[in-house]
């Protein structure tokens, strides 16, 4: 692709205007035999990017076609291979007009060549000879025709391996059954591993206090518990609301207005409450941890860590656990709260329950015991998101993509296990006979 | 570029500085760390506006651009980038593909084509194009990066510190490929570099970056002779010194 002489810092001006009517083009010459090639093969016009409009003298029998790829569709007997756009497919073996076996490629009126082009000509060539023509190049400049023997040997040389590549192909399906499981497997034992290596951990800094990341672990109170407060609250106050209304209308059938409360109250402490707060976590925090995990995973920082000497489960996983499993119950207790004032308001509305009558109601209808049930998963809860996400960080391999990938992988095991987890809560619960 | 200034908060790394690239050639930009090689190379191929000069690419005014026509100058500049900037979650092969899919009409088996043919051109082995850029060694990737910028076969290719984190054998034979690839496609190569023997080996011309603005243009040989402190510290210091002569004297 040569560039113009021009003025420094002007590159080869009016390239951008040129293109637009020059495409790439080919026909036989009057005397059969020869190809004559013409205009800008490039990347560009091959594409039919800078196509013209077509002119309305533009569709005659010699030569004056447009770059448009509706003006092959015209072409003539005379004229058999004016398509301006020529493909490795479409193009090429037709039989000259002459009968003649070897063909003359005349570039002379070449004006550009670049590696796509000289691909296309040198794919023409190969279906000609393939045909048993031979080909000969005539008039092309120098550049243009050094260009084109490098293209031809760059693939002569790769020619056996290129061979050699086997398509892709997709497994069969035992096959993907088969490693689907066996991965699974394999990142379920590495949770195990994984959890065992933590506890390990935390023994470790139990023997020694000292070296718990205590700013680290507050970090994750406030940004993880603190600030969650707006959204789980909000949250909390209108699933209240939902459960006072729903229960509301069968129990205003019965008369039994003030049983919402017992309603309200004991669905949200034993489970409600702490299965909202745990699934807001985990879509809130867990993800983020395993975000930033697999962030610094992609960028070297978790090897830079352990270059250090510093463990990346003393620093990372376990202020996060901790934290959690300290801010998770704190937080099912707000959640609780705002989830009953907001079963508390809709019965004021809805059923006249007044506040006073709906509080006075309330130890009636719950325990200490039964705020407990509910609190004592919250840590179980904390634990569980922290490591599912930590983990899911920890598997991230190279890339953005991976990254993504972890972290949605990160909320939906965590609320799996928070769920599975509360499922087990109640089967224990109802051994006990709590 | 004229009159260039690029001013991040109150710290300035141009000012009034001027840079021609001539077509055809290829321009080593050097300098010391931080003094905005990068920066200038970004506003370059527009990716980044200074803070007041004109830029002028291909004849035109990058200010009066909007951003079709910045497309389709862009389309004419191949980039590489200091890190290379693969996507990590496409193939090679797909890699060098990304840009012919997304400026061109070209019917896919014709993109695989022209992005095989990119992957021979830029010396990687053919078995190449269906691993992802992670499992590839430093210079592959550099290579890879090499023909993603060649996808569209540019005009103007930018080249941000290719010999970074190459030993000396791979960045020699990363220098060989662009000095190759430029005689035989006649680009125009913009470098920025640290590298001393690409510096003698490859460029035409080398611009020095320093004191905040095109302190000297010229062959390399020119500028090692030059007197000025950052010059001399650069082609007179114990590397700069020993490559000189070893270039000088054969």
């Amino acid at each position: 692709m040569p560039l113009s002489p021009s003025p420094p810092e002007v590159l080869d001006p009016g390239h951008g205007q040129a293109m637009s009517c020059d495409g790439p083009r080919l026909r036989w010459s009057p005397n059969g035999g020869t190809l004559v090639l013409s205009g800008r093969w490039t990347t560009l016009t091959l594409a039919g990017l800078g196509a013209a409009p077509p002119r309305p003298d533009s569709r005659g029998r010699h030569g004056r076609e447009t770059a448009g790829p509706a003006a092959g569709a015209e072409a003539d007997a005379n004229a058999p291979l004016e398509s301006p756009l020529p493909r490795p497919r479409n193009v090429p073996p037709r039989v000259p007009p002459t009968g003649a076996s070897t063909i003359t490629l005349d570039g002379r009126g070449l004006m550009a060549l670049d590696t796509a082009g000289a691909l296309q000509l040198h794919r023409l060539t190969e279906a000609m000879a393939l045909q048993g023509l031979a080909v000969q190049l005539n008039g092309f400049a120098a550049p243009h025709l050094s260009l084109l023997t490098l293209v031809r040997e760059r693939l002569a040389a790769a020619a056996e391996s290129l061979a050699a590549i086997p398509p892709p192909s997709r497994p069969p399906v035992l096959e993907r059954v088969g490693r689907g499981s066996w991965d699974w497997l394999l990142q379920s034992l590495g949770l195990l591993s994984f959890v065992g290596e933590t506890a390990l951990a935390f023994l470790r800094v139990l023997a020694h206090p000292g070296r718990l990341r205590w700013r680290q672990m507050l970090q994750v109170v406030e940004l993880d518990g603190w600030r969650a407060l707006p959204v789980l609250g909000m949250l909390s106050f209108l699933v209240g609301v939902v459960i006072a209304y729903q229960s509301g209308v069968q129990l205003r059938l019965y008369g039994g207005n003030l049983y919402v409360v017992d309603l309200v109250t004991l669905t949200v402490l034993r489970e409600l409450g702490p299965l909202m707060t745990a699934i807001v976590v985990a879509g809130r925090s867990g993800s983020a941890y395993a975000a930033q995990i697999g962030t610094m995973m992609v960028t070297d920082e978790i090897d830079a860590l352990r270059s250090i000497g510093v463990s990346p489960l003393d620093l990372l996983v376990l202020p996060k656990a901790l934290g959690l499993i300290l801010a998770l119950p704190l937080l099912t207790v707000f959640a609780n709260l705002a989830a009953v004032v907001g079963g508390m308001v809709m019965s004021a509305l809805m059923l006249d329950l007044v506040p006073a009558t709906f509080i006075r109601r309330i130890p009636e209808a719950v325990t200490l015991n039964t705020l407990m049930t509910g609190l004592a998963k919250a840590p179980v809860f904390a634990a569980a998101i922290a490591l599912v996400g930590c983990y899911q960080g920890f598997l991230v391999r190279d890339g953005a993509d991976s990254v993504g990938r972890h972290t949605t992988t990160s909320v939906v095991q965590a609320i799996v296990w928070v769920i599975v987890i509360d499922a087990a809560f109640s089967v224990v619960y109802s051994k006990l006979g709590i | 570029m004229r009159g260039i200034r690029t001013c991040f908060g109150a710290t300035c790394v141009h000012e009034d500085l001027d840079l021609d690239v001539h077509p055809g050639e290829i321009l080593a930009l050097v300098g010391a760390s931080g003094c905005g090689k990068s920066v200038l190379l970004r506003e370059m191929i527009l990716l980044a506006h200074p803070t007041a000069g004109r830029v002028l690419l291909f004849g035109e005014e990058a200010q009066d651009l909007d951003e079709s026509g910045a497309n389709r100058l862009r389309q004419r500049i191949g980039i590489t980038f200091q890190h290379g900037a693969l996507f990590n979650s496409l193939t090679v092969a797909e890699n060098i593909a990304v840009p012919l899919k997304e400026q061109t009409r070209l019917p896919a088996r014709q993109i695989r084509d022209i992005a095989m043919l990119k992957l021979l051109l830029v010396g990687l082995p053919p078995d190449a194009a269906s691993k992802y850029p992670s499992q590839l060694s430093g210079g592959m990737h550099k290579r890879a990066a090499l023909a993603r910028a060649l996808a569209m076969d540019p005009d103007l290719l930018v080249l941000d510190e290719p010999g970074t984190g190459l030993d000396p054998v791979g960045a020699g034979a990363l220098d060989d490929l662009i000095l190759g690839l430029q005689g035989a496609l006649g680009l125009t190569v913009v470098m920025s570099t640290h590298d001393l023997d690409s510096l003698w080996r490859v460029a035409h011309r080398v611009a020095f970056l320093g004191r905040r603005r095109i302190l000297a243009t010229g062959t390399p040989a020119e500028l090692s002779a030059r007197e000025e402190p950052e010059l001399m510290a650069f082609f007179q210091g114990p590397r700069g010194a020993a490559r000189s002569r070893a270039w000088n004297h054969g």
